[in-house]
């Protein structure tokens, strides 16, 4: 017998000789990790200041373990594990959730679904108890199924309708990401949505939902001695999954070429384009310097472009963008829409202009102070909830298989100098560029 | 499934054998997981133990209230000007919010967009919102950066430049964003229901429309100013590591120099009371969907009304388990969503059953409203669904503060309108003293008198369905445009 917790560690925030002008702000909180004998991760963080708490648990399964033709089927999983379990009648669920004034929500990617909820802290082990049911026993029948797959469809309609830009932001998608396994939404084709029967749901729960495939995170207000026997009173019997398949589809190694495209369609309303670069991947170390250069060009009124295209030339109306992870792959992506044909050349040109300017000279220290500061607040503010800490902890141990020390990953991005932007700039924002030009058919 | 998974058949075994088998393996699993059958039960309601909320009044008058929090190291700061829209002149509506709009956007020797990027360059964010009775100014940052920050903030409060460029900018954007909201058939009731229930009355004011906006001048920004940004009419709230008495010595180092002065404050009496129930029309052409709003006027916040208010709220429309929702989408199937709410303010408050419904069933659906606001005040509440209200209002109470902003929102309102405890520390046993009896008197008082029926959609649709009432047709902008009698169709 194993004894558990296995490992406990504390992690916090340091104030490190690191940094010489934004000192990392000093902020402690536990967390523990430990696993189960059925291979389900359990990550533990205490907070007793407000009387709630957040239990998320995700499952390793989002639509890059789609096969083909039968794309959309973890967004359809995701919505079938509402549909009721072995004690748990459809939509019950939500409805004890909603009964004990408590949030929840569910959410599906391509490498992960994730369902959570915060409730009040005397009500934790009912959430135990529901999210064990559905993991061990879902119910998955006809009628479930094909009122999800009505429900689908209607919301794929709805977003077409709403959102004009939906279908040129898929297709820019699929020229920064041109591995199969990223052709498709993660909401799935229509016509694949239709096909899915019966058993491909119950083969595609049978295969990835299971405690060896998962990680549960519970954080706020818990009692310490009680948390673990429950814990393991609900989940430690459930079964694992033998084997868990790999997604079936390789992804290559390799970023591609840039591409320029014109994009014309009805549906666009106004002049607009979007820009990308492929980038390094989230586990790189070129990505701590990237997610600043995300800050430098998009966050804030003050940033570079912001002010510029909207504040000084008024050469956009919208900007937005920045570093779009998929899996442990990423690219930098910018979308402009602005009023006409001029001001859209102007917008290009005065985007072009700035990553020059970047990858010529480096960026003045009071503007880099203020990057950080804009930073260290942004990151504080993910561990300030329950749910924000939950959600942190759980997307940062499914991309790195490890609890990070937040005062640890916090450092390595004050590290960053404007000597390194200038370098990453030229690696990443120079050849290779993908872009997307909107026009209105 | 998966637990008899576990059991496997080996070689021809006997009848017995088998029946051994699962007496020692399946039954036993069985029988230990006896828990899984049903929802455990929850532990005993801990006490709500939420920080004190300190307070003092600094020499020129201005108010602080301070909460600690370790562990937090950002400040979070509300600056509440105890004016909102109800304040602006008649015949000025959105002055009170044009000149919030104001602060950020430059001083004598800072430009607006210095003003963002000093904000930014504390790790911090800034925004202002204005509400009936008040106004308040959100500012958050890097600890390390307290003083900058409060002498910032002070710079602001105290001398706004009001400077041509700015105003017009703040016109436009102003302009346009309310014309964006327009075109929301929810937004368009509710502009229209301000005006109409409270038509002689400054919470009439909330309702701005998009051309208010264009004659505004430098002169009516400074007037509105000068006449209530004053110390003695604002009160500070600061939540960060600092004690109250760390708190005072800063504060008052940065705002003592702001100066007190008289604030003249109108009198308001409460709203009248309809002398019929109005159904009110904006007709919207080829609307996918009705939006239908009712909307009462009842007591004010400090009002002993209020608690009882709350619980009847989550009853008749508070969550999708609530009554409206039951019948109107679950049973009925006419709506997309049926919901009420309850806002108080320190006048009186607005209660408000929303829902959003197929066209063709728009009537019967303000029908069945009108059959849960009369059985609500017609017949108390059976006790059940009293006490699973009032736990989900419990239970819901520490979410209402989970955020960093609700955190200080919350402590604002009960500091802008002056409320106790029960709104705080005491919330759970005031949500638990309320019983079916009071809910039912205030139901009969609040809910039992002439409403303000608004329909937001496409008038040839629902028109037929409307003839036995008198239709008053109003533009988005609450213009009355004409009258269709009972009995007239279209």
């Amino acid at each position: 017998m194993k004894r558990l917790p296995a490992i406990v560690v504390v992690l916090c925030f340091l104030t490190s000789p690191v940094f010489s002008v934004q000192e990392a702000p000093s902020l402690t909180f536990p967390v523990s990790g430990f696993t189960l004998k059925n291979g389900l991760h359990v990550i533990l963080a205490q907070d007793n200041s407000l009387p709630l708490v957040t239990v998320a648990i995700a499952y390793r399964v989002g639509s890059i373990n789609e096969s083909r033709g039968k794309t959309g089927l973890a967004h359809m999983l995701e919505n079938l594990m509402f549909q009721g379990s072995r004690h748990i009648a459809p939509m019950q669920h939500v409805s004890f959730i909603h009964k004990i004034g408590g949030t929840m929500n569910a959410a599906t990617t391509e490498d992960k679904t994730l369902f959570y909820q915060t409730i009040p802290s005397h009500q934790l082990v009912l959430a135990l108890w529901l999210e064990a049911d559905r993991m061990m026993s879902l119910r998955l029948e006809s009628s479930s199924i094909i009122r999800v797959k009505q429900s689908l469809l209607d919301e794929i309609r709805n977003r077409k309708e709403r959102d004009p830009f939906l279908a040129c932001s898929l297709y820019f998608d699929r020229m920064l990401f041109p591995d199969e396994s990223y052709h498709h939404p993660v909401f799935g084709k229509e016509s694949d949505i239709r096909m899915v029967t019966i058993e491909d749901a119950r083969r595609f729960y049978s295969q990835y939902y299971g405690p060896n495939n998962a990680v549960l995170c519970i954080s706020g207000s818990f009692d310490d001695d009680e948390i673990i026997p429950q814990i393991k009173k609900y989940f430690e019997t459930i079964p694992p999954i033998k084997q868990i398949p790999p997604p079936s589809i390789s992804v290559h190694e390799n970023p591609p070429g840039g591409r320029e495209e014109i994009y014309e369609d009805y549906m666009i309303p106004l002049p607009g384009f979007y820009l990308g670069y492929r980038i390094a991947s989230p586990l790189h170390e070129d990505f701590y310097p990237l997610v600043l250069i995300e800050y430098i060009l998009l966050h804030g009124m003050s940033s570079r472009l912001q002010s510029r295209l909207i504040r000084r030339e008024r050469s956009a109306f919208r900007l937005s963008g920045g570093i779009d992870i998929k899996k442990d792959l990423a690219a930098f992506r910018i979308f402009v829409q602005n009023n006409n044909e001029a001001t859209k050349e102007l917008a290009r040109r005065s985007i072009q202009s700035e990553l020059n300017n970047m990858r010529n000279f480096p960026i003045p220290d009071r503007e880099f102070d203020k990057i950080k500061s804009m930073f260290i607040a942004d990151f504080i503010k993910q561990y300030y909830t329950s749910e924000d800490k939950a959600l942190r902890l759980i997307n940062t141990y499914l991309l790195k298989n490890k609890i990070e020390d937040p005062s640890q990953e916090l450092a390595k991005y004050l590290a960053v100098t404007p000597a390194t932007i200038v370098g990453i700039m030229n690696r990443y924002f120079g050849r290779d560029q993908f872009s997307l030009d909107l026009k209105r058919k | 499934m998966r637990i008899e998974a576990s059991f496997h058949d080996s070689a021809r075994p006997s009848r017995w054998t088998l029946l051994l088998l699962f007496v020692l393996t399946v039954a036993p699993i069985r029988a230990q997981e006896r828990f899984r059958r049903s929802p455990p039960f929850p532990n005993p309601l801990p006490k709500l133990a939420l920080p004190a909320i300190r307070s003092t009044v600094l020499s020129n008058g201005l108010g602080l209230s301070v909460v600690q929090k370790e562990n937090h190291p950002l400040v979070n700061l509300n600056l509440i000007i105890m004016a909102g829209e109800s304040a602006s002149p008649d015949e000025l509506p959105g002055v009170a919010t044009f000149t919030a709009r104001m602060l950020d956007k430059g001083l004598l020797d800072i430009s607006a967009n210095r003003i963002h990027e000093t904000i930014e360059s504390y790790g911090g964010s800034f925004s202002a919102e204005v509400h009936q009775d008040y106004t308040i100014f959100s500012l958050s940052f890097l600890e390390n950066y307290l003083d900058d920050a409060l002498d910032l903030l002070s710079r602001m409060v105290r001398e706004p430049l009001f400077n041509r460029r700015e105003i017009d900018n703040v016109q436009r954007v102003l302009f346009y964003d309310i014309e964006y909201k327009m075109r929301d058939p929810e937004f368009i009731a509710k502009h229209v229901l301000y005006k109409i229930l409270f038509k002689d009355h400054p919470y009439k004011k909330m309702a701005i429309d998009n051309d208010a906006f264009k004659n505004f001048n430098r002169r009516h920004l400074t007037t509105f100013y000068n006449t209530y940004y004053k110390p003695n009419n604002a009160h500070l709230i600061l939540v960060g590591k600092l004690n109250l008495a760390a708190a005072t010595r800063k504060i008052s180092r940065h705002f003592s120099t702001w100066s007190r002065g008289e604030v003249k404050r109108a009198i308001m009496p409460p709203p009248k009371d309809l002398e019929s129930t109005r159904i009110c029309f904006v007709n919207q052409p080829k609307a996918k969907d009705t939006a239908i709003l009712i909307g009462f006027t009842v007591p004010s916040i400090n009002s002993a009304d209020a608690f009882p208010l709350i619980v009847l709220n989550q009853v008749l429309g508070g969550t999708p388990n609530s009554r409206l929702f039951m019948n109107l989408r679950e049973s009925k199937g006419y709506a997309y969503y049926a919901f009420s709410s309850v806002d108080l303010f320190k006048n009186c408050g607005l209660f408000t059953l929303r829902s959003r419904v197929r066209p063709e069933v728009s009537y019967a659906a303000i029908r069945e409203s009108l059959r849960e606001i009369e059985r609500i005040v017609n017949l108390p509440i059976p006790n059940h669904e009293l006490e699973q209200a009032k736990s989900y209002l419990i239970g819901n109470f520490p979410l209402t503060i989970h955020s960093m902003s609700s955190f200080i929102n919350r402590i604002s309102t009960i500091r802008a309108y002056n409320l106790s405890e029960a709104f705080w520390n005491q919330y759970y046993e005031n949500i638990m003293l309320i019983n079916s009896g009071t809910v039912f008197q205030t139901a009969r008082r609040t809910l039992g008198k002439n409403a303000v029926v608004m329909i937001v959609g496409d008038i040839y649709t629902i028109s037929d369905q409307l003839r036995d009432f008198q239709v008053e047709v109003y533009d988005p902008h609450g213009d009355l445009q004409y009258i269709i009698n009972k009995g007239a169709v279209e």
